[in-house]
């Protein structure tokens, strides 16, 4: 592993005191801070903190603030304030290295590996695998634990929105029966003056087309506009820059290939049984 | 006849828009019900979860239990807290990876919890680990332990059997040493996710496990108190200022404040809609069908029937339409929540007991109220149009129309 690369010190506990400022402050090795430790704890660019790996600060060592970092949102510590330093990896270990242990036997949670060709990821992890035992090599996409909550967060959405779907539709065929049935005598004179159920029932197809683009558009409208509105309540209310809503092009075209074959289907079959009736009857009042 | 029996001929008279407009509430309601249960789902079952077994008080390194951090010198720390004059039992529990090795293929990955209990009542060292015994007995010995049903079934064993495991205490990456146990009995863990396995023992098994390098930390301490859990709280926490110490009611507050927020948003959010949506539907429907009938209800007002009892008629069908609608959501709403509830139990390390669903009596009674303010709301245009409408010329509209 490169000298020089920066992990998260997770183990370490409340102890996080701003120290004098002196002279020999430039010597001290430099940690960076997430921007809500240094809001909740107000430190600068130049401050120096103590740090330890326990509450009783034993072993407590002196770092200087060397920048204030946004963390990588992190959809699996939703809900948690990030108060998280990240310090250059010999610092770290020089101060968890238990007692007895020299130098260069710790232990570190994982090495990331930048390769030459990503599509060897496979090949390389089973290579590590087979040539160093005890340790597990995968590729990044199969190592990021923290997206499997997300994909059943996906399934869970989708059943809710398949069940608002199924919500809509039949309030959709109840409301389109009843226009259709206010527009019965129209119908009736129609098909009474010669024009054929089909030649309706098209016409019926186009205007309920109409409607469910123009009701699908209007829906996306309003989608967009929540969009914006919806992060940022969220991400005020979790501090976090993660994205909760995104209206992509590929969610538009999904609602949009739901909703207008489902308003049109609506009106299609609403219409057909007031069609199946005789001119005279339909426009008989 | 009475309003309400004059609204369910209206209804019956239209019986596929009646039978539309039912579904669709009933579809609606079954939405606002899951929604209602999963606001406070996670936080009834996981208060349940802490609660069994009777440990009251939960005492562990870091915010909240299970967070990684170990309580240093535990048996000691645990034998001060189980001299404190209201603490009634103490049970120290220590977590290790272990593998169960097979005749051929992979060994299993599994959790091995070793619990000690310290107690200077008589009552208290009677209590056993939080894990219910299914089958068998609990381990009492340093060579026995009990496992989870998972483990029973890949490996068919039964109380009687041995295995050999190989415990890990300190570090992942350590050689494991292979120690053969007798399997007791088949217990149910309260905290087993659904995509792992666990074994309990006593604290000595895992040593014995571990080859005696068990170190002098634990994962968590929990404590019974002789009924004042609160109290006993401050008082292990004035007693052991490097630990923290919360009842099961603090723990779920502050899991509450933490990972159970977006259950409670994501349900407020979709309460809303929901509510919304039905409003706005019942709305339409009811004014449409209302604005179909303006000549019959113009005709009955001229026949002698009051504004009031026109307004009844209607706000009688809306409640029609949102009562069968609402019946008809308990068991739909009841099926949809098991589904749902299977779907997000999908997610890594929740324990397989935990509900996101948990049906109460209080969500049930705001369930009913959201559903009488929707059946209101929803006729207020409609009962407006019926009450101011012109009789006289409503009728000339109609005949000349």
């Amino acid at each position: 592993m490169k000298r020089g690369t920066v992990i998260r010190l997770i183990a370490l506990i409340g102890w996080l005191l701003p120290a004098t400022a002196g002279a020999q402050d430039t010597q001290l090795p430099t940690v960076l801070v997430s921007r809500q430790l240094a809001e909740s704890e107000r430190l600068t660019v130049g401050s120096v903190v103590r740090l330890a790996t326990d509450a009783s600060g034993t072993r407590s060592q002196e770092f200087r603030v060397g920048g204030i970092y946004e963390p990588t949102p992190d959809p699996s510590r939703l809900g948690q304030v990030p108060r998280a330093v990240r310090l250059h990896l010999p610092d770290l270990l020089d101060m968890t290295r238990p007692v007895g242990i020299p130098a260069g036997a710790e232990y570190i949670s994982s090495v990331n590996v930048a390769l030459v060709n990503p599509d060897d990821a496979h090949q390389f992890a089973r290579d590590v695998d087979a040539r160093l035992p005890g340790v597990v090599a995968l590729p990044s996409g199969e190592a990021a634990g923290s997206a499997g909550p997300f994909r059943v967060l996906e399934r869970f959405h989708l059943a809710i929105a398949i069940v608002t779907i199924v919500a809509a539709t039949v309030f959709l065929l109840a409301l389109t029966i009843m226009l259709v049935d206010e527009r019965r005598e129209t119908v009736g004179v129609l098909r009474l003056i010669g024009l054929p159920v089909r030649r309706i029932l098209a016409q019926i197809l186009l205007e309920g087309l109409m409607v469910a683009g123009v009701g699908a558009i209007f829906g996306l409208v309003l989608a967009v506009l929540s969009e914006q509105l919806i992060n940022q309540f969220f991400q005020w209310r979790y501090d976090t820059a993660l994205v909760f809503v995104r209206v992509t092009r590929d969610v538009a075209l999904t609602c949009v290939t739901i909703a207008v074959p489902l308003g049109a289907s609506a009106t299609v079959v609403a219409s057909w049984a007031l069609l199946r009736r005789g001119g005279l009857r339909l426009a008989r009042r | 006849m009475t309003a309400l029996g004059f609204a369910w001929r209206s209804l019956v008279r239209q019986p596929a828009r009646a039978a539309l407009g039912v579904l669709g509430v009933a579809a609606v309601g079954a939405l606002l019900l899951d929604m209602l249960m999963l606001s406070r789902g996670l936080i009834v079952s996981m208060q349940d979860l802490l609660d069994r077994g009777g440990w009251d008080v939960r005492v562990s390194a870091g915010d909240l239990p299970g967070s990684g951090l170990r309580v240093p010198h535990a048996l000691e720390t645990a034998e001060a807290i189980s001299t404190l004059p209201s603490v009634q039992a103490v049970l120290v529990i220590r977590s290790a990876s272990a593998q169960i090795d097979r005749a051929s293929g992979l060994p299993l990955r599994t959790a091995f919890q070793g619990v000690a209990t310290r107690s200077t009542d008589p009552e208290g060292a009677r209590l056993r680990a939080p894990w219910t015994i299914l089958r068998g007995r609990d381990a009492d010995a340093s060579d026995e332990l009990v496992i989870d049903e998972r483990i029973a079934s890949e490996f068919m064993l039964e109380p009687g059997s041995t295995i050999t495991l190989r415990a890990s205490c300190v570090a992942d990456l350590e050689a494991l040493p292979a120690t053969r146990l007798t399997v007791v009995g088949v217990a149910e863990f309260p905290f087993q996710t659904t995509n792992e396995s666990t074994a309990g023992g006593t604290l000595d098994a895992l040593k014995t496990a571990c080859g005696g390098n068990v170190g002098h930390d634990a994962d968590l301490i929990l404590v019974r108190s002789k009924g004042d859990a609160d109290g006993t709280a401050a008082a292990i926490r004035a007693q052991h200022p490097d630990v923290r110490a919360a009842t099961n009611t603090e723990v779920v507050g502050r899991l509450q404040q933490t990972g159970f927020t977006y259950f409670r948003q994501i349900s407020s959010v979709l309460t809303t809609v929901t509510v919304s949506f039905a409003v706005l539907l019942i709305a339409v429907l009811l004014t449409v069908s209302v604005n179909q009938r303006l000549g019959e209800v113009a005709a009955l007002r001229a026949l002698g029937f009051s504004r009031l009892r026109v307004v009844k008629d209607v706000l009688s069908e809306s409640a029609l339409i949102v009562g069968i609608g609402g019946l008809l959501s308990l068991p739909l709403g009841l099926l949809l929540a098991a589904g749902l509830d299977r779907i997000l139990k999908g997610m890594p390390g929740i324990p397989v007991a935990l509900h996101f669903f948990v049906f109460e009596t209080g969500a049930l009674a705001v369930h009913l109220a959201l559903l009488v303010a929707t059946a209101i709301i929803a006729a207020l245009y409609p009962m407006r149009i019926v009450s101011t409408l012109p009789i006289a010329a409503t009728l000339r509209d109609e005949v000349i129309g």
